[in-house]
């Protein structure tokens, strides 16, 4: 995943580059930083902030308050970067899927075998990324509130694209014989991640991979 | 999307209605789950489970500590209750295909029966979290441990993943989510085929499950056909 990290933070001195750290906190008062990079970095701590306060309390109590405190940010921010908590909760959903679709794609392109051998490098590097980032993982897998309709298609989007990404993969492109049977194959996995990612065991999404492997494959 | 209100309880709500406790109890659970089913867990207040089971707050906190506390309570109760009717549909037909064909149909009967309290089972519990997410993680793992039945009819060689049973039910899950969150329950029955290639080929081959795929597809037309001459 990508994240803003700050390099020096010295008045005058400021600069960004993007790393795997998570974002840090500012320092408060005039350090002279450049606006969008405070800009950025607010946002991209609220982001966290959010996937955060999401695994300690599910879609059910999750709260703007508790987004902006673990973030470290006012709510007068909070409200300029997002209109509600589920636009932030969006951003943070699509920010997410983004890395986890770079590291299928990224493992994919590295992977030397091809066909099924390249579907699993896939499928491990998915389950890597889900692994490292447990709050991630149930971002990324957790059903929303259908009443949130941008999230709610965000996961769908995800699900389709996570299939025709494993379907590419094993170069079986062009049409599937059963239109539906894709969705419902990314539906059980990401069912399946859910359940282990609940666990708080990342190891055993790790573990997952030949499992799924032998379970999507040879029906894709 | 139908909706499965209730009928209106006047007569609780200007008293107990002549009613037990417990139909007062009853009427509150149902009234959670689809006031949680209508309108999101997080609007479903005790107002708006009142407004589907009648009675006042003071009756309704002698059974229940909160709204979270009555929707945990419907959610323990009626997930039961579905279960055992599933694996009840199963137990009845003959063999484990035609057991998981008959536990489908139930289920879609459910879902396209009582679409507000199928959507406070299968969506809004993602939402309401704890306890009734450890309820409907159990549901999960006794279903998938019914599936498992397969494994009787499969050489030790060739036995699926141990994750097979969480799998098929998270597909079969995913899919009820699918047509609820989009309003059309009534959907669920065409997603017959699908999900016996799903469960069959999960556990079996391909070629068992293209089998499968294909009897439920027929099963489906004959069914339709047969409503279309009693509807003529």
């Amino acid at each position: 995943m990508t994240r803003l990290r700050l390099v020096a933070s010295a008045p005058g001195a400021g600069t960004a580059e993007l790393d795997t750290m998570a974002a840090v906190r500012l320092p408060p008062g005039r350090h002279g930083l450049p606006a969008d990079l405070v800009r950025a970095n607010q946002r991209q701590r609220m982001l966290e902030a959010a996937t955060e306060a999401l695994a300690e309390h599910g879609y059910g109590r999750i709260t703007a308050a508790r987004v902006t405190e673990l973030a470290g940010v006012s709510s007068r921010t909070f409200y300029q970067h997002f209109e509600d908590l589920w636009a932030c909760l969006l951003a943070a959903y699509e920010t997410e899927a983004a890395g986890l679709r770079g590291a299928i794609e990224g493992a994919c392109a590295a992977a030397e075998a091809d066909g099924a051998d390249r579907a699993r490098a896939g499928i491990a590097a998915a389950l890597d990324f889900l692994a490292s980032e447990p709050a991630v993982a149930r971002l990324l897998s957790a059903e929303p509130p259908p009443q949130v309709v941008a999230l709610a298609a965000a996961r769908r989007d995800l699900a389709e694209q996570l299939g025709t990404m494993l379907r590419g993969a094993i170069e079986q492109g062009g049409t599937i014989p059963l239109p539906g049977l894709e969705r419902r194959l990314i539906g059980a996995a990401l069912a399946l991640v859910a359940t282990r990612s609940g666990d708080g065991d990342p190891r055993r999404l790790r573990d997952l991979e030949p499992e799924l492997s032998e379970l999507l494959l040879p029906v894709l | 999307m139908p909706s499965d209100a209730l009928p209106a309880r006047e007569a609780v709500a200007s008293g107990n209605g002549g009613l037990s406790d417990e139909q007062v109890r009853e009427g509150a659970m149902e009234g959670a789950l689809i006031a949680a089913g209508e309108v999101g867990y997080r609007e479903a207040s005790v107002r708006a489970i009142l407004e589907h089971s009648g009675g006042h707050r003071a009756q309704f906190y002698k059974h229940f500590e909160s709204r979270e506390d009555c929707f945990a309570q419907a959610y323990a109760t009626w997930v039961d209750r579905l279960c055992v009717d599933l694996l009840e549909a199963a137990a009845s037909a003959s063999g484990w295909e035609a057991g998981v064909r008959a536990a489908l149909v139930e289920l879609f009967r459910f879902v396209s029966g009582r679409p507000a309290i199928a959507r406070a089972l299968f969506v809004e519990v993602q939402i309401a979290g704890e306890p009734a997410l450890s309820r409907h993680e159990a549901a999960v793992e006794r279903a998938a441990a019914a599936l498992d039945g397969a494994r009787a009819e499969i050489e030790p060689e060739r036995a699926p993943p141990e994750a097979t049973g969480v799998f098929v039910v998270g597909g079969i899950e995913s899919c009820v989510c699918e047509v609820l969150t989009a309003g059309d329950p009534a959907r669920i029955w065409d997603t017959l085929p699908e999900l016996m290639h799903l469960a069959v080929g999960s556990y079996f081959d391909r070629e068992a499950a293209e089998a499968a795929f294909e009897e439920a597809s027929i099963m489906l037309e004959r069914d339709r056909a047969k409503q279309g001459g009693e509807a003529g």
